[in-house]
């Protein structure tokens, strides 16, 4: 480890990180090849499906990422207030209660990006009060208890479009649209570049706090359609199911090598490190390792994801 | 600006006298009945502050050098079952270890952001998924109890009223570490580096030193905080301890330290805890139920936010900031 720092460390070290890189991901293919079992179609459908949950709020967590706000620590809870929200709302019919979870999503992220963006506050303050704020009136709301839907609506998110479960194909079209908006609108080529130069931005007349209220808006949509899936999925709403979703989401993130200074990266980026989490955390389940040695296993994975955005000559 | 304005703006100011007219609130809100201005709240806002202010000590170090420390809630779990774990044998073991492990992580991380030139808030992600991972493995992904009664029972007793050896030992970390802040160079040196930290290398401060010492201390008082919780609680666990961060850098910020650096002394820190404290034990005392924690903490937090945003002055004048700042920022 200490010979590989010091060849990373070195001014040539850029080389060497993305040899590391596409060795780190030939190893990974290698394994799965080699590992009986894991190419089965219902060990396939379970990456794929845990994939979809954490993909949307990744893809999500992406644009905050990008527009320079490191991450949010409030889309957890905002994904658990929507399966609230969205359980609430079926006896309205489905569509609407999808449309209003949307709606909720849209304005609990757009508002921390209002208050970000507008006042140049703290992201991940705001996000922190956020959490709380919402972990509270929610927990006020609903008493602390998980909600339940009467009828069966939400069960025809459990289906499939053709061989493709549900949520896999949401989470393929969301990326698609996120990446669609991200490389071919006005508006996504400014979340680069205010990420990367807010004072570049302003200089050639964007008014920043707008793309940051952008961002979050979308991060919060891309949570909520998280949150309709999960709901559908589990038939409850509860302040649990969006327990440390965050984390995971961050996680994909930086392991796509999307850079947590804000700028640089993509939805692809972050949709290839969700694959690259869920394909590692099933291999390792495959091979029988405990619940704990997953969680360290990943651990060191995203750290060293992290340690290879060393990109040289920084300090 | 006023003498009052100017106190409201100083680091230690701003907090303390936050605190008051949190107690006060409380004070008022309990109308008479003495629920909060009692000896028995008195001990219970202590013994949080046992464990929160030191890890707020400790987030509010990192960010006095314009770092930010997420590891703390990994340190704090795998510190307190390494302490568990290791007190069966002698409870003095379980806490140097605990210690040991703290600094071990902080000079890690610390060691990693320097060479590879990376950011804190990343690297200490990465690190916050391995050392809550450790504390799964070394667990075995379960609650370990500890078996030494007498050890739990001497953390926790109450000495003159309110106080506890957990609460006494935390107000003087807090003690050492104003007077080394406030009096001594390598206290100015690290005030320095959070300001400015080119000027300060070009100064003579020795940048790497005061990084790698913050990033250890950090994780000492996190780890001797997390050892101390982990006896007084009788148990560790890998997942309880997970939700310190947001309560801790709250305190921090309500404690006058600036996530932009160079601001924020310890004493401010230890008043910023206990606004955090006493509202939790406060709000409990008059009967509020729990969620209204989150909600006062979040407002807290938010208004912090606000206040000490880069342009409220600016929005709230738009008409002045025309005048005065005609030019793009």
């Amino acid at each position: 480890m200490p010979g590989m720092l010091a060849a990373i460390g070195r001014p040539g070290g850029l080389e060497a990180v993305r040899i590391v890189r596409i060795v780190a991901v030939l190893a990974l293919v290698g394994w799965a090849v080699a590992t009986p079992g894991f190419f089965s179609k219902t060990s396939i459908l379970a990456l794929l499906t845990t994939v979809s949950f954490i993909g949307c709020v990744a893809v999500g967590m992406t644009f905050i990422t990008l527009s320079g706000n490191i991450m949010s620590f409030s889309l957890g809870v905002t994904l658990s207030a929507g399966t609230i929200v969205f359980v609430g709302m079926l006896p309205l019919g489905l569509l609407p209660a999808i449309a209003i979870t949307l709606v909720f999503g849209a304005l609990v992220s757009g508002l921390q990006g209002w208050v970000i963006g507008y006042f140049r506050a703290n992201p991940v303050i705001v996000s922190m009060a956020a959490m709380a704020l919402i972990t509270g009136l929610t927990t006020w709301l609903t008493g602390g208890r998980g909600v339940y839907p009467e009828g069966t609506e939400a069960d025809v998110l459990k289906g499939q479009v053709g061989p493709v479960p549900g949520p896999v194909a949401a989470l393929l079209l969301l990326a698609f649209a996120g990446q669609f908006v991200l490389s071919c609108t006005r508006l996504g080529r400014q979340v680069y570049l205010v990420g990367s130069n807010p004072r570049a931005a302003r200089a050639v007349g964007i008014e920043p706090w707008r793309t940051v209220v952008f961002a979050y808006v979308a991060a919060g949509v891309f949570t909520a359609v998280s949150a309709v899936l999960i709901a559908a999925r589990y038939s409850s709403g509860d302040m649990q199911h969006g327990i440390g979703y965050d984390y995971h989401a961050i996680s994909a993130v930086l392991l796509g090598g999307t850079a947590i200074q804000g700028g640089r990266g993509s939805v692809v980026h972050t949709l290839a490190g969700a694959f690259l989490l869920a394909t590692v955390q099933g291999l390792l389940l495959l091979h029988g390792f405990s619940t704990q040695m997953q969680y360290l296993l990943t651990g060191g994975l995203v750290l060293g994801a992290i340690m290879l955005q060393y990109r040289g000559g920084t300090r | 600006m006023n003498p009052l304005q100017s106190m409201l703006r100083s680091p230690i100011g701003r907090p303390v006298v936050l605190l008051l007219v949190v107690v006060a609130a409380l004070a008022a809100a309990d109308g008479g009945h003495g629920r909060v201005l009692s000896q028995a709240t008195a001990y219970s806002v202590l013994q949080q502050f046992a464990t929160l202010g030191p890890i707020a000590l400790a987030l509010g170090l990192t960010m006095m050098v314009r770092e930010f420390d997420l590891s703390i809630g990994g340190t704090l779990s795998f510190a307190g079952c390494v302490a568990v774990l290791a007190g069966g044998v002698h409870p003095l073991l379980g806490v140097v270890l605990a210690l040991a492990v703290g600094a071990a992580s902080g000079l890690v991380q610390a060691g990693i952001m320097w060479r590879l030139g990376l950011g804190s808030i990343s690297v200490t992600l990465g690190g916050l998924f391995v050392l809550s991972g450790l504390a799964y493995v070394l667990t075995g992904n379960e609650t370990i109890g500890f078996e030494r009664m007498d050890v739990v029972e001497a953390v926790n007793q109450r000495l003159a009223g309110v106080f506890s050896l957990r609460s006494l030992l935390a107000i003087g970390v807090f003690l050492i570490a104003e007077f080394v802040i406030s009096w001594t160079r390598v206290g100015r040196d690290l005030i320095a580096v959070g300001s400015d930290r080119r000027a300060a290398l070009v100064a003579g401060v020795r940048v790497k030193a005061i990084l790698f010492a913050t990033f250890a201390v950090a994780g000492m008082l996190t780890g001797g905080s997390g050892a101390l919780l982990s006896f007084s609680l009788a148990a560790a666990s890998p997942v309880g301890l997970a939700d310190t961060l947001v309560p801790a850098a709250a305190a921090a910020i309500v404690g006058g330290v600036s996530l932009s650096g160079g601001k924020g002394r310890p004493l401010g820190i230890a008043a910023g805890a206990l606004v955090l404290c006493v509202l939790r034990s406060g709000l409990t005392a008059i009967g509020v139920p729990p969620f209204m924690h989150d909600i006062a903490s979040g407002v807290v937090l938010l208004a912090v936010a606000l206040v000490d945003s880069d342009e409220l002055g600016r929005r709230l004048h738009p008409l002045k900031s025309r005048f005065t700042h005609p030019s793009l920022l």
